[in-house]
């Protein structure tokens, strides 16, 4: 008798519920619309059968192969009278200087037959100049500022009443205005950013002789006529140069220098970001950062950090104390005690008593003289207790020099207040704006644009239509920085030139040239900085000076060293007890959030929006791209959503992040929402810089993205009407906000969206200084890898998975012959020194035509830069403690995902790592990616049929796919290089990439040839260092190091033999030529091993 | 190259070789009376102290010398004049200082010449004939590709075979319904050229298949060759991309052998960046001008025509650039496609390589440039399959030989490349694709 038994193929058999069953038999949920289209009754009397369609088919199919078969007459038309020193094919280097208000560098600009291509930082001179490396530190925002020169929404020439118009109807109206305005006695307002250049301030002071009547002893104009120079930083530091004032008679922001600080603790200062001369900081910062170069008398560095928010400087902290915006100026005063407590001082009092202060005090007065202390509150009398504390430390003339400060940041809030009251007042006459847009940036925008109708006549200088401009009777707009001469005086003596690198593309004219002109003098600005120039020198000198090579020096140098100031006898009188009282009112709490608002590496303070390669830069920390947002500590997120656990707040392709309310002092804003790890708990944090033009100004295309309907859409919300003016100064930090779910979610585009390593201890490497310092890497932090093998390599008589080999012996392949043969390049990236600004990201941007491809492409994570920084936060799981709780190994897993609450961060620079036994290489099946017996994993782009196997087979996920033919009209609104303006940008050596095809890092293939070709020229070998990569080039910190492995002196081949020195997912032995070098963490703790 | 040109151009060579005879002629007849030694003595001096600015017959930075010396009789002394004009302007003379002004005020320069010597100028530049123009510069004509010439003699074999065939099958076929009419059967409908063929194959269907076979194979291959020559204008193949250039310029004349009445100026005196940068780069205007601001005529009205090209084109009115400039707009005859970097200072600095190992005889049968090369991948990397690096002297490859001789690999490569005595481009990555595609 045959079986009826039934076996169930899956437990819905067993319930047998009646909606399973369908579903099982049924592929497709909805049916397929097969028999509705055979019955269309128009089907039949279409009289297209099938082999008409065939034939249609073909011929179209022949059709469009003959038309691609005719090749296009290519017309090339050469120089007429060739210049001497441009050779096409050649790129011409100039030495130059980028100064917006915020940044400062001496740069050197690439061009090719003409066209600025590239920005780097100037390898030999200036102040953003490492004087060993050989290397100039900009960040990205620098490197990225040759694209501004292209972007097709830069006005054209002078605009008035929105429509445009000429320079001459310009100078008359102006030139007329200026002249009744004064004769009227009235006031003419020169309203710029912080202007660091001896020419342009002549210029200013020009204007001011013209039309503003001599000034009494009494300070009173004759007849009342008066040309005022009023600078305002779009950023303030307002707080911290009153209080040098206060302090010290001075109002300037000091010279910092890193290179001598052993103790650093900043209270909130991003100077590795954001804060101060951070082309400067990153660099001096980065000396003392490395544990090898640590000595007896320059030991590594301690870093403390004291913030609301994770900042970079914060990420790369030794020691990190998170607290509410509120609390920050009590820390200061609480440290000011225990530092006076030591140094006999009176102390303040009412500091918020914090035990890990008491040991960074310890620190800072052991490491007098040697030590800094930094803040970035914009508050005088918390900036005047931290010069206190700098002053009881002796570091006045060692880490702070006064007497060479820098010309920096000499905005005051309070005057350009005082401005909008007489705007409002009727009082102004004229206003003339340059470099600033007050409009968007002041904490009362909305009220100085109604002021704005209330004065005389305003003209704006602004490059763009923006918020402010297009309010203006007149727009002037002035040259890109990379069109125009310019002189600067960034620090006492020390002087720098800008030299245009391209006649002016529009017909637009430099402002300080625009002032000359009105003021009535005939004469073009570079004559202008010559003759400013040597007055300067003659003024410094008895003897006849030789203008002329001096000045050709100066301008091939890019920068001019005068004269060093003396040390200058100090004392400080500020009042400590009213600063005291000062800073515990500089912000009180309250309410459920406080509120901190910050700039972000990559947009800055919002001039920078229009720039695509920085909105599609992910931001350090948060790894977002193209909207701001509000950090939250993941436990207030969690509270606030209600949701079980953290995991549950991923924002990855599907997973839209949740979108709140905020509400401070009355005013509204709707943005989403992103758990922070290392956010202090009540506190959120917003950047300042996004919601460009959210009236339709046009400032740049990536300022706006478009919607469904062709809309222009502001990335991310304008922030800055949620800072307040306060005693003196623009405050950063509000208090009584309180946060709130809209029920809507925010799609968001994140670049990573792992928050931790889980435990892959071959991924990041890290330890701490003590452990570094025995020098055994094997037994304790750089364990090499080793792979089980069934075999009793141990002898134990068994073979168990304890019988393992070195990874280096076990290998599907045949040695690939790189050793000793030819050349074999390869990297080092040392993750102490790497501080995550990004500066690579860019560098390579610009150098590699790498398409941007915006925020809904990023969000599917198809972005295309070829390098990204891995950021990973410490998770508080390990699998000690996951045990000693008794969980399980899944479980212990899941907690690794979450971060901790007081995250410790490391970044790691990822990009192509050259595996010498590449997987890409073995799956392609056209023969696309091949090795290179110089070590290079190839990528030949016409030959890639866009299988994509390669990057599904890539261990390290750095094979980008182009998706979309990027250069086109659909991605006019972020891709630059979509239009003839933006074409101009691209590195004529470098294939642009087409559709369909896998890209990634080809470790600059043609510097490398380039190089290669200069050594045979010159018939010698290849100098060490001679070839960079655009990534170590642009590494402010010199943490990444390029060159010939096989070359047995070169630097690199020594970092990568050095005992910190590690292949990243070294078990799956792919030998890489890219080496990491394990993070070192100046802490106390004995291990720091888990990441 | 058709018929009716290659007549054409053999005509007009013959018809220059004519007209150049009968000038020749004209002109020995004209000047009977010189004195041939003192004329060539003179040609010598004048080429080597005045030909810089002045012509005998025509006026360029300075005056037409013919009839010079008549022209100072009595006015001055034209021997002074000659050797140190602004001495002589220093007399006071009124002659010399009105041709002074007449001349732009330009001082000629003083010349170490003897009496004898400017005796010997004024009697070449009296007697001064124009050279006979050249026979149209060198005649070019592309080489008949060998294989051209062997497919006609085969199509005409085939073609033949094919008459036979056909007329034998003919004749066959009327044999056999001879046959069939004694037999006192019907004749066999003649079915034409395609019906027998199909009844051939019906017949005989294992030689029809094969035939078939052949047939669809060889134009398989046919078109498999013909797509190999899509978008390649150079080669032995296809025809070569010879566009119609904005000024006619003649590479042969200017760069060809001297000993065939060319000039034979060195590539890279026009082509200065080939041995610097990526690109060989058209010469600019100015470098034209270097040469051109003297040489204002050609060897035939048309040479001259398009000498004015380039006059018009800088602005040059013969004595300054007085006019507005206008780009030379040329067609660009070597295309390479965007993903391939190719560096001629490579190739011309490190490798040594003569330029008309690309780009053919262009001095010598090149009168419009043309692309000679394939500029395919396959001809680029034979090349770097045959070629040796030249590695001689050069420290460069010194230091990588020295890499490969201590290899730990036990000299492998070295081996290996040393194979056949020779170091190949291929040998140290030159068949790597990153060499050329970045």
């Amino acid at each position: 008798m045959p079986s009826t038994k039934r076996y169930w193929q899956e437990l819905s058999q067993l319930d047998a519920a009646p909606q399973a069953i369908p579903g099982r038999d049924n592929e497709f949920n909805t049916p397929l619309p097969i028999d509705e289209m055979l019955a269309d009754k128009g089907l039949a009397a279409s009289s297209t059968g099938r082999r008409d369609f065939l034939k249609f088919l073909g011929f179209s199919l022949s059709a469009a192969t003959l038309a691609a078969c005719e090749t296009p007459v290519i017309k090339s038309i050469p120089y007429l009278n060739k210049p001497e020193d441009i050779t096409p094919g050649i790129a011409n280097w100039y030495a130059s200087t980028y100064y917006d208000g915020a940044d400062y560098a001496s740069v050197l600009v690439k061009t090719r037959e003409g066209r600025p291509i590239h920005v780097k930082g100037n390898t030999r001179f200036g102040i953003n100049h490492r004087p060993e490396s050989g290397k100039g530190s900009v960040n990205a925002r620098i490197n990225s500022s040759v694209l501004p020169l292209y972007d097709s929404e830069r006005l054209r020439g002078p605009v008035t009443g929105g429509a445009e118009s000429t320079w001459e109807a310009a100078d008359k109206a102006i030139a007329t205005k200026l002249a009744e305005t004064s004769s009227k006695g009235g006031r003419i307002v020169v309203l710029t950013n912080t202007v660091i250049s001896p020419s342009t301030r002549e210029a200013i002071n020009t204007l001011k002789a013209k039309y503003g009547a001599a000034v009494t002893a009494e300070g009173v104009a004759t007849n009342g006529a008066r040309v005022e120079h009023i600078q305002h930083d779009t950023i303030s530091y307002s707080g911290l140069t009153n209080a040098n004032l206060k302090s010290f008679g001075k109002r300037v922001m000091p010279s910092y220098d890193l290179t001598k600080a052993d103790v650093i603790v900043s209270f909130g200062a991003d100077f590795l970001s954001n804060w101060g001369s951070t082309t400067e900081n990153t660099w001096q910062y980065a000396t003392r950062r490395r544990p090898e170069d640590a000595t007896a008398d320059k030991p590594m560095s301690r870093h403390w950090q004291v913030e609301s928010r994770m900042s970079l400087a914060g990420a790369n902290a030794d020691q990190r104390i998170a607290m509410k915006p509120s609390q920050v100026p009590l820390a200061v005063i609480a440290l000011h005690d225990l530092v006076a407590k030591k140094a006999g001082a009176s102390p303040v009092g009412g500091g918020a008593a914090e035990a890990e202060l008491s040991k960074a005090a310890e620190e800072l007065w052991a490491a007098r003289g040697k030590s800094l202390v930094l803040c970035g509150v914009n508050d005088e009398g918390t900036q005047t207790l931290v010069n206190s504390i700098n002053w009881m430390l002796g570091n006045y003339g060692s880490t702070i020099d006064l007497a060479n400060h820098t010309f920096f940041n000499q905005g005051d809030d309070a005057a350009v207040q005082q401005l909008v009251k007489d705007m409002n007042a009727g009082q102004v006459g004229m206003l003339l704006m340059a470099g600033v847009n007050p409009a968007y940036s002041l904490p009362n925008g909305a009220e100085f644009k109604t002021a704005l109708a209330k004065v005389g006549l305003s003209v704006s200088f602004s490059s763009h239509a923006d918020e402010t401009a297009s309010a203006c009777t007149w727009i002037c707009p002035d040259h890109n920085w990379l069109e125009s001469w310019n002189d600067f005086m960034p620090k006492v003596g020390h002087y720098a030139l800008a030299q245009p690198t391209i006649n002016p593309l529009f017909n637009t004219r430099q402002w300080p040239q625009s002032l000359l002109k009105w003021s009535g003098v005939e004469k073009n600005y570079h004559d202008h900085i010559q003759d400013v120039w040597r007055a300067a020198m003659t003024s410094r000198t008895a003897e006849p000076i030789d203008f002329t090579s001096a000045w050709n020096t100066s301008l091939h140098n890019g920068v001019y060293n005068a004269y060093t100031a003396a040390p200058e006898q100090l004392a400080f009188v500020g009042d400590v007890a009213a600063a005291g009282a000062g800073a515990k009112k500089a912000l009180v709490g309250g309410g459920a959030f406080e509120v901190i608002l910050y700039t972000k590496e990559s947009i800055g303070n919002g001039q920078h929006a229009g720039n695509p390669w920085l909105q599609e830069m992910p931001d350090p920390l948060s790894k977002a791209t193209w909207d701001n947002y509000v950090c939250m500590a993941p436990s207030d997120l969690l509270t606030l959503t209600g949701v079980g656990n953290f995991r549950e707040l991923y924002i990855g392709q599907e997973s839209p992040a949740y979108e709140v309310k905020l509400t401070v002092n009355g005013t509204e804003m709707v943005l989403p929402a992103i758990p922070s790890p290392g956010q202090a708990a009540g506190s959120v944090a917003i950047a300042l810089g996004y919601g460009r033009g959210a009236n339709g100004e046009r400032v740049g295309r990536a300022a706006c993205q478009r919607d469904d309907d062709n809309n222009p859409v502001p990335v991310g919300r304008n922030a800055y009407p949620l800072t307040r003016f306060a005693d003196g100064t623009v405050r950063y930090a509000s208090a009584g906000a309180s946060v709130a779910l809209t029920g809507s979610m925010y799609p968001m585009a994140l670049a990573q969206t792992q928050m931790t390593a889980m435990d892959r201890h071959s991924v990041v490497k890290e330890t701490t200084f003590a452990v570094w310092a025995k020098h055994e890497p094997k037994e304790t932090y750089n364990e090499k890898e080793s792979l089980a093998v069934h075999a009793d390599v141990n002898g134990d008589g068994k073979v168990t998975n304890k019988d393992r080999v070195p990874t280096t012996e076990v290998d599907l392949w045949a040695a690939h012959p790189v050793e000793q043969v030819g050349h074999r390049w390869g990297m080092t990236i040392d993750l102490n020194s790497c501080n995550g600004c990004g500066a690579c990201i860019t560098a390579c941007n610009s150098e590699n035509n790498i398409p941007v491809v915006g925020k809904d492409e990023v969000r599917r994570s198809r972005e295309m830069h070829w390098m990204r920084l891995d950021r990973y936060y410490s998770s508080d799981m390990t699998h000690e403690v996951g045990k000693e709780q008794g969980m399980g190994k899944i479980e212990r897993y899941l907690e690794m995902e979450v971060p901790s609450d007081a995250p410790k961060v490391i970044f790691m620079p990822v990009m192509c790592q050259h595996c010498n036994h590449a997987p890409c290489e073995t799956v392609c099946p056209v023969a696309a990616t091949t090795h290179s017996n110089e070590g290079l994993n190839q990528m030949a782009y016409n030959r890639c049929i866009g299988t994509r196997y390669c990057a599904n087979n890539c261990p390290y996920k750095v094979r980008r796919f182009n998706w979309f033919n990027y250069v086109t009209e659909k991605f006019g609104d972020v891709n630059p290089a979509w239009d003839d303006l933006g074409r101009m940008v691209l590195n004529p050596d470098v294939t642009v990439r087409s559709r369909g095809v896998i890209e990634k890092c080809s470790l600059c293939v043609q510097q490398i040839q380039a190089g290669k070709f200069a050594a045979k020229k010159a018939g010698t070998p290849v100098k060490d260092g001679d070839i960079q990569t655009a990534c170590s080039a642009g590494c402010p910190t010199n943490a990444i190091t390029f060159g010939d492995l096989n070359d047995n002196s070169s630097k690199v081949k020594g970092i990568a033999d050095s005992e910190r020195s590690y292949h990243m997912l070294e078990e799956i032995g792919v030998q890489p030529n890219i080496n990491y070098l394990v993070k070192v963490r100046n802490t106390d703790e004995a291990a720091a091993h888990h990441a | 190259m058709p018929l009716p040109s290659r007549f054409s151009k053999n005509f007009t060579g013959l018809l220059h070789a004519t007209l150049a005879f009968v000038l020749l002629l004209s002109v020995t007849t004209a000047h009977a009376q010189k004195d041939p030694a003192l004329y060539g003595q003179g040609e010598k001096v004048f080429k080597g102290n005045c030909a810089a600015c002045h012509k005998p017959d025509k006026d360029m930075t300075g005056p037409a010398l013919k009839g010079a010396k008549a022209r100072w009789e009595g006015k001055g002394d034209i021997y002074a004049w000659i050797k140190n004009s602004t001495a002589y302007l220093g007399t006071g003379n009124a002659y010399a200082n009105a041709l002074f002004t007449q001349w732009a005020k330009s001082p000629m320069t003083a010349n170490a010449v003897t009496d004898a010597e400017i005796d010997a100028v004024l009697h070449y530049v009296d007697n001064y004939a124009p050279p006979a123009p050249a026979q149209g510069g060198p005649v070019t004509t592309a080489p008949e590709p060998e294989s051209s010439t062997a497919w006609q003699w085969l199509l005409i074999l085939g073609l033949l075979f094919l008459v036979v065939v056909l007329s034998l099958g003919g004749v066959k076929h009327q044999l056999g319904n001879a046959v069939r009419e004694v037999e006192g059967k019907q004749p066999e409908a003649d079915l034409g050229f395609w019906g027998n063929l199909g009844r051939w194959a019906g017949n005989n269907k294992g030689w029809a298949s094969v035939l078939g076979l052949l047939l669809v194979v060889f134009m398989v291959l046919q078109a498999w060759d013909w797509a190999f020559n899509i978008g390649v204008y150079g080669g032995d193949t296809v025809e070569h991309y010879k566009p119609t250039q904005p000024i006619k310029f003649n590479h042969t004349l200017h760069a060809g052998k001297a000993d065939k009445n060319n000039l034979q100026i060195n590539c890279v005196y026009c082509h200065s960046s080939a041995e610097k940068s990526k690109h060989a780069g058209i010469p600019s205007a100015n470098v034209c001008m270097n040469c051109h601001q003297a040489v204002n005529e050609g060897r035939s009205p048309e040479g001259t025509a398009e000498i004015q090209k380039i006059y018009a084109h800088t602005g040059w009115d013969g004595k300054a650039y007085t006019g507005t400039p206008d780009a030379i707009e040329w067609v660009k005859v070597h295309n390479l496609p965007d993903h391939v970097a190719f560096s001629h200072a490579t190739h011309v600095s490190v490798g040594k390589i003569e330029c008309q190992k690309c780009h053919g005889p262009i001095d010598e049968k090149m009168d419009v440039a043309e692309q000679w090369a394939p500029l395919t991948m396959g001809w680029c990397i034979q090349c770097h399959n045959e070629t040796e690096v030249q590695m001689a002297g050069n420290g460069y490859y010194d230091e990588i030989h020295r890499r490969l001789k201590e290899t730990p690999m036990g000299n492998k490569e070295l081996r290996e490349y040393l194979e056949d005595e020779k170091i190949t481009v291929k040998e140290l990555g030159g068949w790597e694709c990153a060499k050329c595609h970045y």
